[in-house]
Order: C-alpha cells, then sequence, then structure tokens
C-alpha cells in the first residue's frame, strides 16, 4: 500500500506535466514518464509481464513515435498556445469535471464489499501463452491482421510521393 | 610463456574447486558470488533484520556486476585500440605503463579533470540526466545474464523481455541528448540513431523469438540449461549449430551490432558527417558516461548473443566440465568482442539508405522466415531430414532476397565530382 | 482507502488529464498524447481489478490489457503516419488550420 501511495502522486504530477507543459517535447517526454511510471506500477502490483511489455511498447515505441512526429512537424510557437490557454482550459475543465464527477461517482458505487487484498494472483506467462493461442485466439488472429495492415498503411502513407526522390545518378 | 601462465591460472581455479568439496564458503564455480557471500555472512553475524540482509546481498551481487564490467570496459577501451593499432600496423597506446597498461587510468583522469560545458542553447536538465540514462539501461541488463552454473545476479522468470524492455530506455536517452543540446549535428545523430535503433530492434527481437519458441521459456538460465549436451559426442548442443539457430544467430548478431552503434553501423555517430552525433556538446565525465554506456551495451548484447545462441556459459567439448563455467562464459564474451573489434578494424561505414533498406528489405524478411524454419525443425525429427528440409527453406529465400537486393535495391553507382 | 480505490481513482484522474488534453490542445500531436493517457487509464482499471478485484475473473484483465496495448501501438503509428501526410501537404499540424477538404 505504501508504494503504490507514493508511486501516484508521481504517475499523476507526470501525467499533469504531460497536459500543461506548452513545449511539445517536453509534453511528450513527460508522458514517456508517466506511461513508464505506470510500468512501474504494474511490476510492483504483480503484472510484471504487463509492466514490461507497457514499458517496451510506450516507452521504446509510442513516445518514441511521438517525439520523433514532433520533430519532423516542428510545431508552432508556443506563446501563441500560451496566450489563448485560459479560455481554452476553461472551457477544458468546464467539460472534463462532469466525467470525472461521473467517473468517481460509479466507482465509489460499483466497488465490491471488500477485494482481495491479500496474496497477488499469480500471473504465469505459461498459462497467459496458453490462454491466449486457445481461447482468444481469433483476437490473436485479428490483432495480427490489424498489426500488419497498420505496418504497411503507415510505410505507403509516409512514403515520400516526390517525383523524383532519388538525385540523378551521375551529374 | 602466456599460454603456460593461462594453464596455471585454469588449474588454479579448478583446483580450488577441487578443494571446496570440503569447504563450502568458496569454488571455483562460486568464486564470484564471494563478495554476496561475504557481505550475507557479516549480516547475519550482526544479527540484521531480513529485508537488510537482503538488500546487503543484492547490493553486493549487483556490485559485483558492475565493478566486474567496468573492470571490463577499461581493459576494452585499451584492448581495442591495440586490435585497431594492430589491424592498422600500427603500436597504439604504448607510453602509460608496460603495454599500455595504465592508459585507462590516464584516459579517466583526464576525462575527470575536464571542463564540463553546457552550451547556453541547452536544457541543462535534460542535459544532465541524459548521459545518467544511457548507462542505466546497460547495467539493467547486465544484471539478468547467467554468467555462470551459480553466479546469475537477478534470477527473472522474465529475463528476456527486461532485457528488451530496458533497452527501450537507451532511445528515449539518446533523444534527449541530442534534442536538449540545442544544436543541429545532435538533433541529427540522435535522430540517425533513433530510427537506427527501432529498425534494428525488430530483427534482432524476431531472431530472440525463434530461441523462446524453441525452449519454450523466457528465463535466460532456462535457455542456457537447454542448450546442455552433445551431438555426436564432440558437437555442443548450441542453438548456433542448428539450421534455424544459424540464420537467427547470423541475424541477431549483425542487428545486435547496429543497436550497440558499432561499425560499420555506427553512423549516429560518424565523425566525418555530423562530429560525434548527440554525444557533440558533451565533454568531460558526461562524454565519458556516453563511452560507458556504449561500452556497456555492447557487452550486454555480446552477453546475451551467447547466451541465447552460443550456450552461454556451457563447455565447448565435453570432458571440460571441470573448468567453471564462468570462465567459458567471459572467454566467449572475449571471442566475441575481439570478433567486433575485428569487423570495425576492416569494414567500411555503410551510407545511411543502405542502412535502412538491409534492416527492412533483408534482416527483417529474414527474421521472420527463422520461425516457420524452427517449427518444421522442431516436427521433421531434429536430424538429417530436417536439415534437408530447413536447409532448402532457408537458402532459397537467401539467396531471392540477395539477388533482389543487388539487383533492385542496391544504390546506383555513383560518380563523385568535385563541385564545378 | 483500499489499495482498489486509490488505483480506479488515479486511473478517473488520469482519464480526465487525458480528456483536458484532448479538449484544450490544438497540435494534433499532442492531442494523441491525451489519447493514450486515456487508453492507459483504461488499461489500469483492468490491472487493479485483476489483481485487487473478486478472483474469478482469472486472466481477463491482462489478457484485455496485452490487446488494448497492441491497438494503441497501431493507433498511434497510423495516426502518427497520417499527420505526417497530412503536414505534407498543409505544413501545419494545428487543428484549427486544418479546416479545409481541399488538399
Amino acid at each position: 500500500m505504501i508504494p503504490l501511495l507514493l508511486i501516484t502522486p508521481l504517475i499523476l504530477l507526470a501525467a499533469l506535466g504531460a497536459v500543461w507543459k506548452a513545449r511539445p517535447v517536453h509534453a511528450a517526454l513527460l508522458l514517456a514518464l508517466s506511461l513508464s511510471l505506470i510500468g512501474g506500477l504494474y511490476l510492483m502490483i504483480g503484472a510484471e509481464f504487463i509492466g514490461l511489455v507497457q514499458f517496451m511498447v510506450y516507452v521504446g515505441g509510442v513516445a518514441i513515435l511521438i517525439v520523433f512526429s514532433l520533430l519532423i512537424t516542428r510545431p508552432g510557437d508556443e506563446a501563441e498556445e500560451v496566450a489563448r490557454r485560459p479560455r481554452s482550459v476553461a472551457t477544458g475543465i468546464a467539460c472534463v469535471v462532469p466525467v470525472l464527477g461521473m467517473l468517481l461517482y460509479a466507482f465509489s458505487k460499483g466497488l465490491p464489499e471488500q477485494g482481495s487484498e491479500g496474496a497477488a494472483p499469480s500471473l504465469p506467462i505459461k498459462d497467459l501463452g496458453d490462454r491466449l493461442f486457445t481461447y482468444d485466439l481469433p483476437a490473436v488472429l485479428a490483432v495480427a491482421v490489424l498489426l500488419t495492415a497498420v505496418l504497411i498503411g503507415a510505410a505507403l502513407f509516409a512514403r515520400n510521393f516526390d517525383k523524383n526522390p532519388e538525385p540523378p545518378a551521375d551529374s | 610463456m602466456k599460454p603456460v601462465l593461462v594453464l596455471l591460472l585454469t588449474l588454479a581455479l579448478s583446483g580450488l574447486g577441487w578443494a571446496g568439496e570440503a569447504g563450502p564458503l568458496v569454488t571455483g564455480e562460486s568464486l564470484p558470488r564471494l563478495p554476496q557471500r561475504l557481505v550475507e555472512m557479516i549480516l547475519e553475524a550482526v544479527s540484521a533484520p531480513e529485508w537488510l540482509v537482503a538488500i546487503g546481498s543484492f547490493a553486493a551481487a549487483a556490485g559485483t556486476v558492475v565493478g566486474v564490467f567496468l573492470g571490463g570496459f577499461a581493459l576494452l577501451s585499451l584492448f581495442e585500440r591495440k586490435v585497431l593499432a594492430r589491424v592498422q600496423n600500427r603500436l597504439g597506446p604504448n607510453r602509460a605503463g608496460y603495454f599500455g597498461i595504465l592508459q585507462p587510468v590516464a584516459d579517466g583522469i583526464k576525462m575527470l579533470t575536464k571542463e564540463d560545458i553546457v552550451p547556453t542553447k541547452a536544457e541543462w536538465l535534460l542535459h544532465l540526466i541524459a548521459p545518467v540514462l544511457i548507462v542505466v539501461p546497460a547495467v539493467l541488463a547486465l544484471g539478468v545474464i547467467p554468467y555462470g552454473r551459480e553466479w546469475l545476479p537477478v534470477p527473472l522468470e522474465l529475463g528476456l523481455v527486461f532485457f528488451f524492455a530496458v533497452g527501450a530506455m537507451t532511445e528515449i536517452a539518446i533523444f534527449m541528448a541530442g534534442w536538449a543540446s540545442g544544436s543541429k549535428f545532435p538533433m541529427l545523430g540522435a535522430m540517425r540513431a533513433i530510427s537506427q535503433m527501432i529498425s534494428y530492434e525488430l530483427p534482432l527481437m524476431l531472431s530472440a523469438l525463434a530461441v523462446v519458441m524453441m525452449t519454450g521459456t523466457l528465463s535466460l538460465s532456462g535457455i542456457v540449461e537447454n542448450q546442455q549436451g552433445f551431438h555426436l559426442w564432440i558437437l555442443p548442443a548450441w542453438n548456433i549449430l542448428t539450421p534455424w539457430g544459424m540464420v537467427a544467430g547470423l541475424v541477431f548478431l549483425i542487428a545486435g551490432i547496429a543497436e550497440a552503434n558499432r561499425c560499420p553501423f555506427d553512423l549516429p555517430e560518424g565523425e566525418s558527417e555530423i562530429v560525434a552525433g548527440h554525444m557533440t556538446e558533451y565533454s568531460g565525465f558526461k562524454y565519458a558516461l556516453f563511452f560507458m554506456g556504449e561500452y556497456l551495451g555492447l557487452f550486454a548484447i555480446s552477453g546475451l548473443w551467447i547466451t541465447l545462441f552460443l550456450g552461454g556459459w556451457q563447455a565447448p567439448l565435453p570432458g571440460l566440465g571441470f573448468v567453471p563455467s564462468w570462465i567459458w562464459f567471459f572467454g566467449k564474451l572475449a571471442v566475441v568482442i575481439f570478433f567486433f573489434l575485428w569487423i570495425r578494424g576492416t569494414f567500411p561505414r555503410v551510407r545511411i539508405d543502405q542502412l535502412m533498406r538491409f534492416a527492412w528489405l533483408f534482416l527483417i524478411p529474414l527474421g521472420l522466415l527463422t520461425l516457420p524454419v524452427a517449427a518444421v525443425w522442431e516436427y521433421s525429427g531434429r536430424g538429417t531430414l530436417g536439415w534437408l528440409i530447413c536447409g532448402a527453406m532457408l537458402l532459397v529465400p537467401f539467396v531471392m532476397l540477395t539477388v533482389f537486393y543487388n539487383r533492385r535495391l542496391a544504390p546506383a553507382t555513383r560518380r563523385y565530382h568535385f563541385i564545378e | 482507502m483500499t489499495p482498489l480505490a486509490l488505483l480506479l481513482t488515479l486511473s478517473a484522474l488520469l482519464f480526465s488529464l487525458g480528456l483536458l488534453a484532448v479538449l484544450t490542445r490544438r497540435n494534433v500531436i499532442l492531442i494523441l498524447v491525451g489519447i493514450e493517457l486515456m487508453l492507459n487509464a483504461a488499461n489500469l482499471n483492468f490491472i487493479a481489478f485483476w489483481r485487487y478485484g473478486p478472483p474469478e475473473a482469472g486472466l481477463t484483465g491482462p489478457v484485455f490489457v496485452l490487446f488494448s496495448i497492441a491497438i494503441a501501438a497501431a493507433e498511434a503509428a497510423a495516426g502518427l503516419a497520417i499527420v505526417l501526410m497530412v503536414f505534407r501537404h498543409t505544413r501545419s499540424t494545428d487543428l484549427n488550420r486544418l479546416d479545409s477538404l481541399h488538399g
């Protein structure tokens, strides 16, 4: 419980930074920090495999993709962003607060009387694999098709459509 | 003279092993665990609480690994210069101490006493933590590799996943170093480094996946134990000596060289093009940290290669089991590292478009191919028939890929002219 | 406060922060940042219920999270590829300027 209490505010602070920071690269790096802290939280409560996968996919993949595309697109100036901030933030908070209230209300109502706080349920990697490749096989295949499609699609999208991409062979 | 010394050392160590039958404290096999044992004994003698014993023992185990590999880093920095000098028909460092043996010390003092410059345009916080973040994952990755039968610093069921998960941190660290320097060359170098690392991570994981598929475990010590025994009384049952393992091992080795930013894939810091890549704006100790991270990463990736394909700490010939197993591991490590240095001395650096094409159009298809080949090998009885089928399955696509790569994708011959 | 309640509160707050980012940011890529936060909040719920909830659920939570992570990765890759393509046409990633159907 105490480690959880320690890491929760850190996650929230990093996420707040990711939402608040005006400089886009800072926001992306703070997102990476927040996601890796969530991975650490998973490690803490006994879901080791999920935590490591979270590290691998989010820190090594998604965060890198985001900073990379930030670099390529060179986002506009931060002064404008900061200047128009009060209005947009007020609107945003007006929309978000009811959602948050509803979520918290639902959670407080729907909680089981007493959770099993004792021993962590084990997450043996073999059982996970067995389950994935028997019961969940259709879903695995669907995800595989999706990922292949995304790989090819992203490669096609991001291709250079210039007429003459290669410099002439000899000049 | 030197072979005699090596022989004597080996005999002495194995003698320790025999003497150890009586005394439980230290044997040749468990010698590297001596610091950990001592710390545990001392803490238990003063009746420290249990958690303190656990922490102390863990710290001692980690300290042993870090100490060994920092020593290895110092030695390697000298060894690399010596080997490269030999390749290039020079002498290499030979002023500081006999055979230049004190050169790492001199280098270290120089690095430590240099001025630490932070550029005005740099983001000082990110600029400061980037070198640290480069060293940390390398050290963490070294912690899960089994070095010997009894020497496994952190026994982890998910060792392989852990290795790749901490490796993801390196990319973020390189990005931070490049971006926070606030200058052009580091940025270009970081973009090159990240795109290279992402591209080469895929073949790396695919070829490791073949091993996982065949052994059915993600624990690195389990993978090593799976490679025990000998075929035909002489050939070790290592993964590299199976048809799928040969290709997967080769793919892993090439991708590993690229992940460790070694020549011929050291474009991110190609001196002739972008000064020193993401390290351009660093000086003094931070620069040394980058080098340390790079060398420790090299150790980690070669250690993983040895674990996955070269049988880890298993002896290469039958009847050599009396030598402590970690000696075999470090012997193999030395050979692999020497191989890397040899490559560095003899290969030219590739160009960036060749680098990316090689990963996406050659290594990834080959890496994907190892998975069905491994399945065929498993179900065709792991014998002569398996060799024939798997060989055909591998050879045909290999030749096709090579021809394709050479015909269509190899860059057209370029003629370079002076600017008129 | 039980651990389950703590984790659920955390996930609710993370979701709200992600929603706030989606509503207030104008850069498309930073909106993706918000979406990633929201997805992670949902994942956190699954793991929290797997760990502290009733034990009958078995492995459903972790398995679902694995799929969710895979789909989040695909979503980020496809989204960023689209953003890059849009950027190539309009030289901007500001949502307010992307108001024309004419490429």
